[in-house]
């Protein structure tokens, strides 16, 4: 799934790891979400918003 | 699991899993002993002959707790990937040397030997699988 990941990383100068950290998740996870070869779970997802301060649809969006 | 420090549920899965197969081996080493100098007879060589394989439902239930424990997700994925992989490939290759056996009197491969296949595969294929996501 497509999403701005990379883009609000940047804007927050983390790294891949940083995020890794605050998500509780391995650097492999981010990576994996990011490059939209793995989608995250719901709860996942609204773990990235909360953290991003915005909304599911605000990070990913629905090729579909 | 490869490049990354292992997670907590990792390092756990590490050392019962580890323990489980040292148990394993020791029951093997035990159970062949006895049968070659001191062989049990009736229900004790039953049971005896059953022991090795216990420390097997060990593995097993510390891939359970480990899929219960993994707080990552995507680590989950992989693993349960893996182990989906394993189960498609121990069964081809074990049914394809059973008709080996059975029509080209191929040797023998031991049923207990099925276990090690498995997880051979599973060490084999999670790296690979997580290279798919990179």
């Amino acid at each position: 799934m497509k999403n701005r990941l990379r883009v609000l990383r940047a804007e927050r100068d983390w790294s891949q790891a940083d995020l890794a950290a605050r998500l509780e998740v391995s650097r492999q996870s981010v990576n994996a979400i990011e490059t939209g070869k793995f989608d995250p779970s719901l709860p996942l997802a609204f773990k990235l918003a909360r953290l991003f301060e915005t909304t599911i649809e605000g990070i990913f969006t629905d090729e579909n | 699991m490869l490049c990354t420090p292992p997670t907590p549920a990792v390092r756990r899965y590490n050392v019962r899993f580890i323990a489980s197969m040292l148990v394993y081996a020791a029951l093997i080493l035990l159970t062949v002993w006895t049968f070659k100098h001191r062989p049990p007879t009736g229900v004790l060589a039953w049971l005896l002959a059953i022991l090795p394989s216990l420390p097997i439902v060990g593995g097993l239930v510390a891939a359970g707790l480990y899929l219960v424990e993994e707080k990552d997700e995507f680590q989950r994925t992989i693993f349960v990937e893996s182990m989906l992989w394993s189960i498609g490939a121990t069964l081809t290759v074990t049914t394809v040397w059973g008709f080996l056996e059975n029509f080209l009197h191929v040797p023998h491969f031991d049923l207990y030997l099925v276990f090690p296949l498995f997880w051979f595969v599973v060490g084999v294929s999670t790296p690979l699988l997580k290279a798919r996501y990179r």
